[in-house]
């Protein structure tokens, strides 16, 4: 029951909607008085909504128009990748690890190599391989951004970006087809390298294609980052304070976009990275509050627009010193890795996805832990939603750039 | 930082609760030691954690402000252990941290670390309800992914399967 509407401003007029009453007072005269009877509404948003981008539901409490509070729920679309994992061999885990993120799978794959690789002191990734890793990662970091660019326009009102967003996503799938035969779920990476060299040419086109995606690059930010009513509905809105991103564990573009200059592939480096940021190949680009104020919304998603440039010229450097070699380590057909336990974190499009594997020294894991990034961001919606706008909500959700695959696991 | 200095870091901070690191080594065949692979882990005393965390995110030249993970391990199913497992990463200083706390699963209770870092919330939750671990303090024990009325902690290795659910087979 909620008639503590004072602070907003349709109270203080009266309209024309409400009900007219008469009530006697105890001195037995009659008087005429204004009453509606409100209360707070709980809206359910989801588990099918399409802002929730999967089977999320929110449930809002909303007085009017304002949201007084927020619940998530998730769990729609758990799927036990932690409990799989402890009962197949550690290959046949590889594809299951395309399905949490599954708008980054090669970033999955290379996350879950790592993680098994750091068990096995041996072994050696060639060079190549470590290079078509990193060129590969970099694309569908490109590609999950394409729809991160496109849906967070489709949430708020503006169908053509995502329609544009779709055409460079389609080329850089084909591309993974030519390269493993698959378009979505790729397990490409594998423990100790690449399954399958580049096949004759492709090289040739990834250039192509970073030259061609430079210049619609520009289309892009120009039709819906600098657009002046996508400005207005994000610059302000669902603002994340640098000490509130840290407390919650954000990473990735959510924390960059409330102005920390962290970066895995930059401050912790892995694969080729430290090698690239040396010769310059990229930067890491962070917030500013440019349009509004830092940590809104404008501010994570334009950290996506840019990180697309910046992956268009890590795959050119890697082009660039990639020679022929090796693609695999060596690797036996059942592997045994031997007992021990590591944690593995890396830089995904949404944030760090880390790894933890236990080893007895068996052909199964005894613990597969996965700490997806989608987790761990979309938790600070609920500290976000009370005080803003119902319609302010779709887009507070749709700025976390959430896959349900991940959170639910 | 390494493990060994992050311990005499906080060693020096007169933290309580330190039980010694458990550092990778490789594979002995002479005494029959296969060895232990992977990443250094610190060791804790469990009745410990919260100022122990307190100690890790606040020590000047320590500055864990980020808990990337807490989540647990259940080794054997015939075994009376479990292990609870938090990540932290430092911002500044570039370095990673891994805690390990022990817990007999006869009594499988910690203090809630939602006090220190925010972000223990969801990972403790999902850990409660995966392994039956009950995290004091918490400000909001409810299930995550799981329905409200799951039976049982599927992440535990003597975890049976269910053979219906709601009346529905699932054999």
């Amino acid at each position: 029951m909620s008639n503590s509407t004072s602070n907003t401003p349709e109270k203080e007029h009266k309209s024309s909607y409400r009900a007219e009453e008469r009530r006697t007072l105890s001195s037995g005269e009659e008087e005429f008085f204004f009453d509606v009877k409100t209360s707070d509404m709980e809206v359910n948003m989801g588990p099918q909504h399409p802002a929730t981008h999967g089977v999320m539901r929110v449930l809002i409490r909303c007085d009017g128009e304002l949201v007084t509070g927020s619940q998530v729920h998730l769990g729609y679309l758990h799927r036990c990748a932690e409990k799989i994992g402890e009962n197949v061999e550690w290959l046949q885990y590889l594809p299951y690890t395309d399905r949490y993120d599954y708008l980054a799978a090669m970033n999955n794959n290379l996350g879950y190599s790592m993680a098994v690789e750091a068990l096995m002191p041996g072994l050696e990734i060639p060079r190549r391989a470590v290079l078509l890793r990193t060129i590969n990662v970099e694309l569908n970091r490109i590609a999950s951004h394409l729809v991160a660019y496109g849906t967070y326009g489709l949430d708020i009102g503006a169908i053509t970006p995502f329609l544009y967003a779709f055409r460079e996503r389609e080329w850089i799938q084909a591309l993974f087809e030519k390269i493993c035969g698959a378009r979505l779920t790729y397990s490409y990476i594998r423990i100790g390298g690449v399954f399958n060299d580049a096949p004759p040419g492709w090289l040739k086109e990834v250039g192509h294609f970073c030259d061609v995606f430079e210049e619609k690059w520009k289309e892009y930010r120009d039709l819906l980052a600098l657009n002046h009513i996508f400005i207005k509905r994000t610059a302000h809105v669902g603002v994340i304070p640098k000490d509130m991103a840290i407390d919650f564990g954000l990473t990735g573009p959510m924390l960059r976009g409330s102005g920390v200059d962290f970066d895995l592939r930059r401050d912790m480096p892995y694969m080729a990275y430290g090698e690239a940021y040396e010769a310059g190949a990229f930067k890491v680009p962070v917030g500013s509050g440019e349009k509004g104020e830092l940590g809104d919304s404008w501010d994570r998603f334009y950290v996506r627009v840019e990180e697309m440039m910046e992956s268009i010229k890590l795959v050119r450097w890697c082009l660039g010193v990639i020679e022929d070699g090796p693609i695999i380590g060596e690797i036996p057909k059942v592997i045994k890795v031997p007992a021990g336990e590591a944690y593995v974190g890396i830089e995904n499009p949404r944030g760090e996805l880390g790894h933890y594997v236990h080893s007895d020294g068996g052909k199964v894991a005894v613990r597969c832990r996965v700490r997806g990034p989608s987790f761990t961001n979309i938790a600070v919606v609920e500290e976000l939603m009370p005080g803003t706008l119902l319609a302010d909500s779709v887009a507070i959700i749709g700025s976390t750039d959430i896959v349900i695959g991940e959170t639910d696991r | 930082m390494e493990l060994q200095a992050i311990h005499d870091t906080l060693k020096a901070a007169g933290v309580a609760g330190l039980l010694g690191c458990d550092e990778p080594r490789p594979a002995n065949k002479k005494e029959k030691d296969p060895g232990r692979a992977g990443m250094p882990f610190l060791l804790v005393d469990p009745a410990e954690i919260v100022p122990l965390l307190t100690a890790c995110r606040d020590e000047p030249r320590l500055q864990f402000d980020l808990l990337i993970d807490l989540t647990a391990s259940d080794p054997a199913a015939d075994g009376d252990d479990l292990w609870v497992l938090i990540q932290l990463l430092s911002l500044k200083y570039r370095h990673r941290l891994a805690i390990k706390a022990h817990l007999p699963k006869s009594a499988l209770s910690i203090a809630s670390a939602t006090a220190v870092y925010r972000a223990a919330n969801w990972h403790e939750r999902e850990c409660s309800e995966m392994f039956g671990i009950t995290f004091e303090g918490h400000p909001d024990p409810r299930k995550i992914l799981l329905p409200d009325d799951w039976k049982g902690f599927p992440l535990r290795k003597d975890y049976e399967f269910p053979t219906e659910y709601h009346g529905i087979s699932c054999e």
